[in-house]
């Protein structure tokens, strides 16, 4: 009987119709560090929040321990003995580390004061056992990055964790504090712990973990011994098999860039590794430039920047030939800007409001007469869009009462509207069925054909390798590839790239490769 | 993912969870009046020895003299003013908590003008009286927009301290400098007659300027939803993000929107000089901001339905006040009845903000 099996778990989130985790098993040994990796949505999280009673699966088992559990919150999770520790800390930054490991299972004196000496004690006495190096009586708001997550760890051993749950632990860590973080869980395993790492970084896995489960699009692909597995395996198996999506590129000859960036960089205080590094790459006319990478890598901080939504460090961004680092969003979109975000429910929409009031709110000048929107025009415009793009909604009708493919097609069809020459799509088709999918293929094709430049920012491999002229990968905030989309082009290729395990940037400087190890 | 093609049943889920909603919401407005309600009827219950009469002049004496009625109508004037200046700032997401203050400078500002200048004809008086209150009071709330759109300062604990002090301020011209030595009263001299609204409804106080107010709140709602400025504001209140995407001014909109909920207030402190006092009593605008508050979340923010919510709030003061001249409870019943509905107003509220904060923080 294996230490923990999850059977058959499944998990749809009804509002936006993605079935996170379809038939997942998952079977984990005692005493092992078990790896589960996959791209940003593959549901490695979604599995682990059911596993911790932080969502409830619609269909599947979970087996601790030999016995069947039904895991309802996080309390009851922790009482079984599974702790986590999540990526983002979950500390009351003002309290002392014992209070913060003790929280909402304080030791009592009389039955109704909080017992600090036991608590600092208790704490202390758990810190000494597992080698950490960490005051009880300092504030978290004192210490580092990786004793915040010492101090998370030892929350979970407070509590008698058996089975820790770690959710992309390095992704906030120095190299050293990594290395110690590995230390940390190797003796973890030593006093019978068993560790379930969430992680997309290949070289971890390779180093730290027993096994390893890979999951992709919701389903579990494979599930091997580490030892028996390579980098490149692993990779391939991750991004999947190159699928042709069903759209015909015919060849072009790409005109004069429309937008152009030039060493963009953003660092941010206090962060040793800046978010953009010097990205530099052209978007011509009638050209796709696709950017691939994993997320957290620098392509949402591309989309803003492009958007105008947030300031860099250095650099410049120049659209139609002129500068326009500084502008704000409304300057951009004069320039000639149009722009399909990522965040289509809170970027993209404004969901409490008519279609209407969504599809004239770039445009809304164009509407005015002495100050008052012109309602019969406005109504003729969004008529006609409604039309044009077929979207099942009508004009007045509240836009968060639209389906999310039909949400997406509202945006598209009011950027498109704009006729500019340049456009910026950002996970055009997270999310969405292959009809719509289909349909914003098309159009972004029928904009190349007419001449305008389109970037294309996607995680999705397949549409990036149907769809792109040029191909970026950026890893660690770096464009660390540019690649023709050219026929001898495999996915496993890119895929490498967006690991890390490619690099073709020039100002890849030795040290960092000895810091990734 | 495998994204899943089924809008239909997505769509009824929304539309049923919407009406849920709506159904909660105006049965909650239901259940919070009918709750102020009960409390005022036990209140009279345990407090008055003759509770029968005192109940029905308390809901039936507003009707049954001109001058209760109209001075019921009298009252919501200002009333109305505040409820569309909280409307205007809570639809845009800003928050105005100031509005005692800038009532109450307003009407200072009013007195000082019409004071200087008691030889001017009527209708320049009121002009120049009417644009000085609302621009200190404009004045007043933007600069706590201001703060906020430079320095990130919360405009709900601005527009309140600031408020908090400009009240002491006009306190001390109205019992100092401009005190009327004539009177026993805290308050200022009386303003020349020809600055006087003309009075509708003998014997009561109600005066012309009611039409003003009910033209106002139409104008409003039309500024709301029909006008470039309403519409930006609008779109910046439900969510600012989008707007920024959009290449709305989103900086502007927090400024811009407490200025005219400080306006409007301005306005309410003037009109109440104008039409009823005639002199700056000390605390002579107390309660309209508050009161306005209240108004404001009745009325959902919006600027039509302010006018019956207005009414019914000056309908519970006029109420208390029959039932005080008519039977033996005091006026403060009336004040307890105001403060539940505030409470559970505020309350359901603020209920249905946290709720969206945390279904934000889920997704």
């Amino acid at each position: 009987m294996a230490y923990l099996e999850m059977q058959g778990i499944t998990k749809l989130y009804p509002t936006s119709g993605v079935l996170a985790n379809d038939a997942v098993d998952l079977t984990v040994e005692k005493k092992e560090i078990h790896a589960i990796i996959g791209e940003n949505g593959a549901g490695k999280s979604t599995l682990m929040k059911l596993l911790y009673g932080l969502e409830r699966p619609d269909a599947g088992e979970i087996r601790f321990r030999g016995e069947k559990a039904v895991i309802k919150d996080p309390l009851a999770a922790n009482r079984l003995g599974i702790g986590m520790v999540h990526q983002h800390f979950k500390l009351v930054p003002n309290f002392t580390v014992a209070e913060n490991v003790v929280l909402a299972s304080e030791p009592m004196k009389k039955g109704l004061f909080i017992d600090r000496q036991t608590a600092i004690r208790d704490v202390g006495k758990v810190i000494e056992e597992h080698g950490f190096s960490i005051d009880p009586k300092r504030r978290v708001q004192d210490l580092t990055v990786g004793q915040m997550q010492q101090v998370e760890i030892v929350k979970m051993l407070y509590r008698n964790a058996e089975l820790l749950i770690l959710d992309e632990p390095t992704s906030v860590l120095t190299e050293q504090e990594i290395e110690r973080l590995f230390e940390t869980l190797r003796s973890l395993i030593e006093r019978d712990r068993t560790i379930l790492l969430i992680t997309h970084k290949l070289e971890e896995v390779m180093r730290m973990s027993d096994r390893v489960t890979v999951m992709r699009k919701g389903r579990v692909v494979a599930d091997r011994e580490t030892a028996q597995v390579d980098k490149q395996e692993l990779s391939r198996l991750m991004v999947g098999k190159d699928i042709l999506l069903e759209v015909h590129r015919a060849p072009k000859t790409p005109g004069e860039p429309v937008l152009e960036l030039q060493d963009i960089t953003i660092s941010v205080r206090g962060q040793e590794r800046p978010l953009l590094d010097k990205v530099s790459f052209q978007v011509r006319g009638g050209e796709i430039v696709g950017i691939a990478g994993v997320g957290g890598n620098g392509l949402a901080e591309v989309e803003d920047v492009i958007g105008g939504l947030r300031r860099t460090t250095s650099g410049k961004v120049i659209l139609h030939g002129e500068d326009v680092t500084c502008l704000s969003p409304g300057q951009l979109r004069e320039v000639g800007l149009a722009y399909v975000p990522a965040d289509r429910l809170q970027r993209g929409a404004s969901l409490p409001t008519s279609v209407r009031e969504n599809c004239i709110v770039t445009k809304h000048h164009d509407f005015l007469r002495a100050g008052v929107l012109k309602g019969r025009s406005i109504r003729e415009f969004t008529k006609r869009l409604i039309e044009h793009f077929s979207i099942d909604a009508a004009e007045g009708m509240r836009a968060g009462n639209l389906s999310g493919g039909n949400i997406q097609k509202m945006i598209l069809a009011r950027e498109l509207a704009a006729d500019t020459d340049f456009i910026l799509f950002s996970e055009p088709t997270w999310g969405l069925d292959i009809a719509s999918s289909q349909f914003v293929y098309e159009r972004m094709l029928e904009l190349r054909e007419r001449g305008a430049g389109v970037l294309l920012i996607s995680s999705n491999l397949d549409e990036i390798m149907g769809l792109a002229d040029i191909i970026l990968v950026m890893y660690r905030g770096r464009v660390v590839g540019r690649l023709e989309n050219a026929e001898a082009l495999s996915k496993q290729t890119i895929g490498e790239y967006m690991l890390g395990l490619r690099d073709d940037s020039p100002c890849e400087p030795i040290a960092s490769e000895v810091r990734r190890g | 993912m495998i994204p899943r093609a089924s809008p239909s049943p997505q769509r009824s889920a929304v539309d049923k969870r919407r009406a849920a909603h709506l159904l909660s919401s105006s049965t909650g407005l239901a259940l919070t009046i009918g709750i102020a309600f009960a409390i005022v009827v036990i209140l009279i219950l345990i407090l008055s020895n003759e509770p029968g009469r005192a109940i029905y002049y308390f809901f039936i004496g507003p009707f049954t003299k001109a001058y209760y009625f109209g001075n019921m109508l009298n009252q919501s004037i200002p009333l109305i003013l505040t409820g569309l200046g909280i409307a205007v700032a809570f639809r845009s997401s800003t928050f105005n908590l100031g509005g005692e203050g800038q009532a109450y400078a307003g009407a200072l500002a009013a007195t000082v003008i019409l004071l200087a200048m008691p030889t001017m004809p009527g209708i320049v008086g009121i002009m120049t009286a009417v644009v000085g209150a609302v621009v200190i009071g404009a004045f007043l709330a933007g600069l706590s927009g201001f703060f906020n759109m430079r320095w990130g300062t919360d405009t709900l604990i601005s527009s309140f301290l600031i408020s908090a002090a400009v009240i002491l301020v006009v306190d001390y011209f109205v019992t100092g400098p401009l005190d009327d030595p004539a009177s026993s009263m805290m308050r200022t001299r009386a303003i020349a007659e020809q600055f006087r609204f003309l009075r509708i409804y003998a014997p009561s106080k109600l005066d012309v300027s009611i039409f003003f107010a009910a033209a106002l709140a139409i104008g409003t709602y039309f500024f709301m939803q029909r006008t470039h400025w309403g519409y930006e504001m609008r779109m910046c209140g439900i969510n600012r993000e989008f707007s920024r995407y959009a290449g709305i001014h989103v900086g502007k909109y927090l400024v811009v929107p407490m200025a005219i909920s400080g306006g409007f207030h301005g306005l309410a402190g003037s009109v109440t000089l104008m039409g009823t006092h005639y002199s700056c009593l000390k605390g002579v605008t107390m309660g309209i901001g508050w009161n306005g508050i209240a108004v404001a979340l009745i009325a959902k923010n919006n600027p039509i339905a302010v006018i019956p919510a207005a009414l019914f709030f000056a309908y519970l003061d006029a109420g208390a006040r029959a039932a005080m001249l008519h039977s033996d409870v005091t006026v403060e019943l009336a004040k307890i009845g105001q403060a539940v509905i505030f409470f559970l107003v505020t309350a359901q509220a603020l209920y249905g903000l946290y709720n969206s904060r945390k279904k934000k923080v889920a997704a």
